[in-house]
């Protein structure tokens, strides 16, 4: 099965800006949609001024929120 | 932990005082933060950005601990010559508050226009009449006494309180006649609570960082005491060390652990209370709380002498390392914000608090990401019971224990109370000698430490983790532990 990768960072910057609750709110998506997921966590992408951020797909996308990339992962499930 | 937008901004604000106190730009650049805080075209909390910036402006005086309206070039300046305002800790934002309009007693659609009308024959003031059927209460009449609401046998009048004034357990904040919230100091005890629960972040502690970094910056040895409750604040998968080093490369001089002075109160305070309890006092109560320590003195004064005279484990381990380095200048790093009022009790021993987010905001500040900072050094002098002061239960056990090694035979029997509405209740009852119980362990916040304001993790997953990392200490109790310092002098400063 093929899954879509969804890297959040967990570097500082991010944290502070609430990277943590974009994990709780994946973490937390019904285990259908779940299971299609590769979360995995990454220390730094580069554009710490503009966090929280994530790369989905490969595309670094910059301030975040739970919602938006619940949305952008809704879109680009396999 | 959900980080809503004010959150965002009060950090983000932290993080540019940061990094312009730390490139030493900050009195030039200083207004530079109203723009890149807040952009003209970007997402906007306020009516109209010129809102949106005076509130900074609040938000910025706080960061530089300078009084609210100060223009922002001199607070600046003075903040850099360290200079702090005489200000609590925890302030309201006049700008900010949102005067949330709420009539506190609201008639529902649950209102059967019954033939009774209880309300109306209780209201004292005749404040309440029938309207379209139902009944109606007149505002400009109304006192606010909640007769109506308990009176209705259908609980149709319910009551409904501005989220600061619901978040103060000790009924410290009041509308003022304008509707701006007002924080009275006389009841107030600095816990934070109110600052969480403030969805317009109106409220907010004063912030030193800048006259931190300025001490750092002219060379003083300066020594970050970490609060047991850092495991994990800065992403679960961070460790310990990690945080270590990266403290270490903001040009701190060393990193200790408070959690040794917790086992030095464990030791204090487990010789007061089988001194005193029961032949001259009925029970014992903790002191490592600030907040609930104030809460004893401005609200139940009667039972002071029930709080025991040791030291905070902060205050403990502040005198440890000066006793070793007397011109160290020294830095409590950790979840609370009444420990910034207790501090100022001990202006020769504690020279700043800092919370976990306002350390997290320097690192930013200075372009430190702990996630990629190789480890520092290991700490955990402490016992595993020293670590465990960081929640709820944690100060219980490691006085049982230490009781147990001590007088074998004493009967200790304890009581927990967390939460200050809870604190206040249960030390009532203790007054009136209506709980079975000879110790209270007294904590302001929900869960202890690791629900304290400061934070920026989850409390239970954080309390996982001090588990864990407690689970990893040389010796179990304060007895075993050699490094703490019992023979210094921890008797508290009243106030
Ligand atoms: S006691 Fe706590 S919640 Fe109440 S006003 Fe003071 S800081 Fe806020
Ligand atoms: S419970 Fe801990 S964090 Fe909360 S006010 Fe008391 S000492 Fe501070
Ligand atoms: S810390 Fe997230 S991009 Fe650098």
């Amino acid at each position: 099965m093929s899954t879509l990768l969804v890297e959040i960072c967990l570097g500082t910057s991010c944290h502070l800006m609430g990277s943590q609750d974009i994990i709780d709110a994946i973490e937390s998506l019904p285990p259908d949609k779940r299971g299609k997921i590769d979360l995995r966590g990454v220390t730094c992408l580069k554009t710490c001024r503009k966090g929280p951020n994530a790369r989905i797909n490969g595309v670094v996308l910059s301030e975040m929120t739970p919602e938006r990339t619940l949305a952008v992962i809704e879109d680009n499930l396999p | 932990m959900h980080v809503s937008e004010v959150t965002k901004i009060r950090r983000k604000v932290l993080a540019e005082v940061s990094r312009l106190a730390l490139e030493g730009t900050l009195e030039e650049n200083i207004a530079g933060i109203l723009s890149t805080v807040v952009s003209e075209d970007g997402p906007r909390y306020r009516c109209c950005v010129h809102k949106e910036r005076a509130v900074l402006k609040d938000r910025i005086n706080m960061a530089l601990s300078q009084p609210i309206g100060t223009p922002l070039a001199e607070a600046a300046g003075k903040a850099l010559g360290g200079e702090r305002a005489d200000l609590p800790a925890v302030n309201l934002l006049p700008e900010a508050c949102d005067r949330c309009p709420i009539d506190k007693f609201l008639v529902t659609d649950a209102c059967r226009n019954c033939l009774a009308h209880n309300c109306i024959a209780s209201c004292p003031k005749k404040a309440i009449m029938v309207v379209q059927n139902r009944a109606y209460i007149d505002k400009t009449i109304c006192i606010e006494c909640g007769m109506c609401k308990r009176s209705c046998s259908y609980g149709a009048i319910i009551e409904i309180s501005r989220p600061c004034e619901r978040a103060c357990d000790l009924k410290a904040i009041v509308a003022g006649s304008d509707r701006r919230a007002v924080i009275d100091y006389e009841k107030c005890v600095q816990c934070g609570a109110c600052k969480v629960a403030c969805p317009f972040g109106a409220i907010s502690e004063r912030s030193e960082i800048v006259q931190l970094i300025q001490r750092i910056k002219d060379g003083q040895r300066v020594y970050a005491l970490l609060a047991p409750a850092f495991i994990g604040q800065f992403g679960p998968k961070v460790k310990p060390e990690q945080i270590i080093g990266a403290i270490g490369r903001l040009g701190f001089h060393s990193v200790k652990e408070v959690a040794l002075g917790a086992d030095a109160v464990a030791l204090a305070e487990a010789g007061e209370f089988t001194r005193a309890v029961p032949a001259e006092q009925p029970f014992l109560t903790t002191s490592c709380c600030p907040a609930f320590v104030a809460m004893v003195e401005k609200h139940l004064p009667d039972a002071g002498d029930r709080v025991s005279t040791t030291v905070s484990p902060m205050i403990a381990a502040a005198k440890a390392v000066k006793e070793e380095d007397p011109s160290a200048a020294i830095v409590f790093v950790g979840p609370c914000v009444a420990k910034k009022a207790e501090a100022r009790r001990y202006p020769d021993l504690v020279d700043f608090v800092l919370t976990f987010e306002e350390l997290a905001a320097m690192f930013v500040g200075a372009g430190i990401n702990v996630a990629e900072t190789e480890a520092g050094d290991h700490l955990t002098a402490a016992s595993r019971d020293g670590i465990g002061f960081a929640r709820a239960g944690g100060v219980t056990q490691a006085v049982l224990d230490t009781v147990a090694h001590l007088a074998p035979g004493a009967a200790l029997k304890p009581q927990r109370a967390d939460g200050l509405a809870d604190c206040l209740a249960v030390l009532t009852k203790m007054q009136q000698g209506a709980l079975d119980a000879n110790f209270l362990e007294g904590m302001a916040c929900q869960g202890g430490c690791v629900g304290g304001p400061g934070t920026m993790a989850d409390q239970r997953l954080t309390a996982k983790l001090v588990e864990l990392y407690a689970g990893q200490a040389p010796v179990a109790t304060a007895p075993d532990n050699t490094a703490a310092r019992p023979e210094i002098d921890l008797h508290r400063r009243k106030k």
